[in-house]
């Protein structure tokens, strides 16, 4: 079944075609990268999947919900980390999951994510007083609180040391396992070559080459970066 | 529900463990109480007249400053922008933060009026409307707290934005300082500010009979068109610009309101002025059957053991609300002084002062301290007194002076009241209504006068 569904996308900052006809499906248990230098259209792209962008044209399902139709039914089988979100300083992280659990109909355990995300010892602590990469791995227990059917993630290891950086694509891959559908924006092509099954490269808003991270190395020579500094160039 | 209550009490959690939101939230509501009573120079009657005030203020604070920096901060880090994706509906995030700032808000003004109670508060006379006072006033001005802060950025810009909207009404819009003590183009213009019917309505409640139906109206279309404004005006991300239009509609509500009590000829209110009653002369007199059993025919026969049978200890204080006198060491405020010397260089002139019947001319000098003394012209009339003693020892001879005084002092509604409304020619201000009041204070300042120089009183 594809979970991500995109058709056709179109949006404009103003002036500026952040988004120009794109089109791609993204199956369950499948991770589908949007690759591609900074302005390209990733992040627009995520955004009016996940509602917080409202397009100019074009359709979205996620799950087999049209989400113009249902966006709340959508959410609800939706998880996400973005850029740019943050909590409370004085909020802890156990605090957080039980607020954001509570959103959910069918909620994650509070306990077992902390145990999973490595954040048992810091349950109670304010998140003022976390590490960067402790909480990235918040952001991620948040998004797989209300156990969804589809993540989306813009740079989910930016600023992250390499070990931690390893750990948080492990969650990654352990949910594409569990037959989550991902879809993930991405600036690193190391990390892009491990979990993508796909990816696209998007340039000026457009799809300009879509296949595996082999196909594309094959088609156009040289390693993942190569290929996005030739067909994406910043 | 469940994600009403989860957020709300992550809410409240989260601002009790804000120092700073403490501090506004509970600290500085005490501070205005605190400051309330003590300029009212811990008199347990003037603090119940300050009610309507001192709630206003927090009710104010809370929805100028506290909602919309709680959102604002919230909103810059992202917070906002995460609650949007979730599965639940919009309307419940924005509940869950006013219930919170409501229960925050309701807190506060119960421990300002708890501490209130503790310094002398009387039992406010309608506590059902009182309540009903508080939560319309509350709703008017949160539903403007949130329309702030849709309308700003930055937490910096809701300080600057909620400044300028705290300090215009707390000092002309009938808030902080009393209407009747604003000149009338500040009465008018406090017409266009929301903050006096939330004064006024609470008010009215604590001391008055409780009806307050055209403050309710107002406060209610305020808080509707604010609701209406802050809805349509709705962001998660300060990256969407807001449709500032709506702000219209917020803030053309007030001026509705005001044209409106302008319309019905409820704006202008009253100069204050403190008439209470000073009693009797008998009440100052120790022996009490003294003057009645040994009348006297004229003031030429006051004796000296009449004198001596004033209970001077029974007047009210120099340094009290009514009839306050300066000490001799004190310095007007500079800002005081022209006003002053205008009435001492004017007295030797002032016809009512020169008149031929000596106890007729000592009444009309000393109500020159009796007026601005009704007219509660703050430090101002602490000082006339002096003035006005030292012209009366100049024009009446030093062994008729006690005499006059005593006379006049008991028999405080003899004589005319024409000086009364001849004190332009000082600089004061003339006065209305009925004389009584004036008569009475004229009584204690001869007392006063006359216990300073019978030695019975300080002459500092």
């Amino acid at each position: 079944m594809k979970m991500i569904a995109v058709r056709d996308l179109r949006h404009r900052y103003g002036g500026v075609e952040a988004v120009n006809g794109i089109s791609f499906e993204v199956a369950a248990g499948e991770v589908f990268g949007l690759l591609g230098p900074n302005g390209a259209g990733k992040t627009t792209t995520l955004e009016s999947i996940l509602g917080l962008i409202a397009p100019d044209q074009g359709e979205i399902a996620v799950a087999g919900i049209d989400i113009r139709a249902d966006m709340r039914a959508a959410a609800a089988k939706t998880g996400a980390v973005l850029q740019a979100t943050g909590l409370q300083d004085k909020i802890t992280p156990r605090e957080a999951l039980n607020l954001f659990a509570a959103f959910y109909p069918a909620p994650l355990g509070t306990e077992d994510l902390l145990s999973r995300f490595g954040l048992v010892e810091k349950a109670d602590a304010r998140f003022e007083t976390l590490s960067g990469g402790q909480k990235q791995r918040l952001a991620l227990a948040l998004a797989f609180i209300g156990d969804p059917l589809v993540l989306l993630m813009d740079e989910p290891t930016a600023g992250l040391d390499p070990q931690m950086r390893r750990e948080v694509q492990d969650h990654i891959l352990a949910m594409k396992d569990n037959g989550r559908a991902i879809l993930l924006a991405t600036h690193d092509m190391e990390e892009a070559a491990r979990l993508c099954d796909r990816v696209a490269v998007i340039a000026r808003g457009r799809i300009v080459a879509t296949g595996t991270p082999h196909q594309l190395m094959a088609e156009h020579g040289g390693t993942l970066d190569d290929v996005i500094l030739r067909l994406a160039p910043p | 529900m469940s994600a009403l209550r989860a957020l709300t009490t992550v809410s409240l959690k989260l601002n009790f463990r804000n120092r700073m939101a403490l501090l506004y939230g509970y600290l500085f509501p005490l501070i205005f109480l605190v400051a309330f009573w003590a300029v009212y120079r811990n008199d347990p009657v003037p603090l119940a007249l300050h009610v309507g005030q001192f709630l206003t203020i927090t009710i104010l604070g809370s929805a100028c400053f506290g909602l919309p920096t709680t959102i604002v901060a919230e909103r810059e880090r992202g917070v906002w922008r995460r609650y949007a994706l979730m599965p639940v509906g919009h309307w419940v995030f924005v509940a869950a933060i006013l219930l919170a700032r409501a229960a925050l808000l309701l807190t506060a003004a119960l421990l300002q009026l708890a501490l209130a109670f503790g310094l002398g508060l009387p039992v406010p006379t309608h506590p059902a409307s009182l309540f009903m006072a508080f939560a319309t006033a509350s709703a008017a001005f949160l539903a403007f707290g949130m329309v702030i802060a849709m309308l700003v950025d930055t937490v910096p810009a809701v300080q600057a934005l909620g400044q300028c909207i705290f300090l215009p009404m707390l000092m002309i819009g009938g808030v902080a300082v009393r209407l009747e003590s604003l000149p009338n183009w500040a009465q008018h213009l406090s017409a266009f500010f929301p903050g006096r019917y939330a004064v006024e309505a609470l008010q009215r409640a604590a001391t008055g009979n409780g009806d307050a139906g055209f403050n309710f109206l107002a406060l209610s279309l305020i808080a509707a068109a604010g609701a209406i404004a802050a809805t349509a005006m709705f962001r998660w991300d300060k990256a969407i610009r807001p449709r500032r239009g709506w702000l219209l509609l917020a803030v053309g509500i007030w001026l509705a309101v005001g044209i409106l009590a302008e319309w019905r000829g409820r704006v202008m209110v009253s100069q204050a002025e403190d008439r209470r009653d000073v009693g009797t002369a008998t009440d100052y007199v120790a022996a009490k059957p003294a003057p009645s059993t040994t009348p006297t025919t004229s003031w030429r026969d006051v004796t000296d053991t009449e004198i001596d049978g004033v209970a001077f200890d029974r007047l009210p204080p120099d340094q009290g609300i009514v009839s306050p006198v300066s000490r001799s060491d004190e310095t007007p405020d500079p800002a005081l002084q022209p006003g002053l010397d205008r009435i001492r260089d004017t007295l030797p002139g002032w016809a009512p002062g020169n008149v031929a019947d000596p106890v007729q001319r000592a009444r009309n000098l000393l109500a020159i301290a009796a007026v601005p003394d009704i007219l509660q012209m703050e430090q101002f009339e602490r000082f006339v007194p002096r003035l006005v003693f030292a012209r009366l020892q100049t024009v009446i001879p030093p062994r008729e002076l006690p005499k006059i005084l005593y006379w006049i002092a008991l028999h405080p509604d003899d004589g005319d009241d024409n000086a009364v409304h001849q004190l332009a020619a000082l600089g004061l201000p003339d006065i209305s209504g009925s004389p009584k009041p004036v008569r009475g204070r004229i009584m204690i300042y001869a007392f006063k006068l006359l216990g300073r120089l019978s030695g019975h009183r300080s002459a500092n």
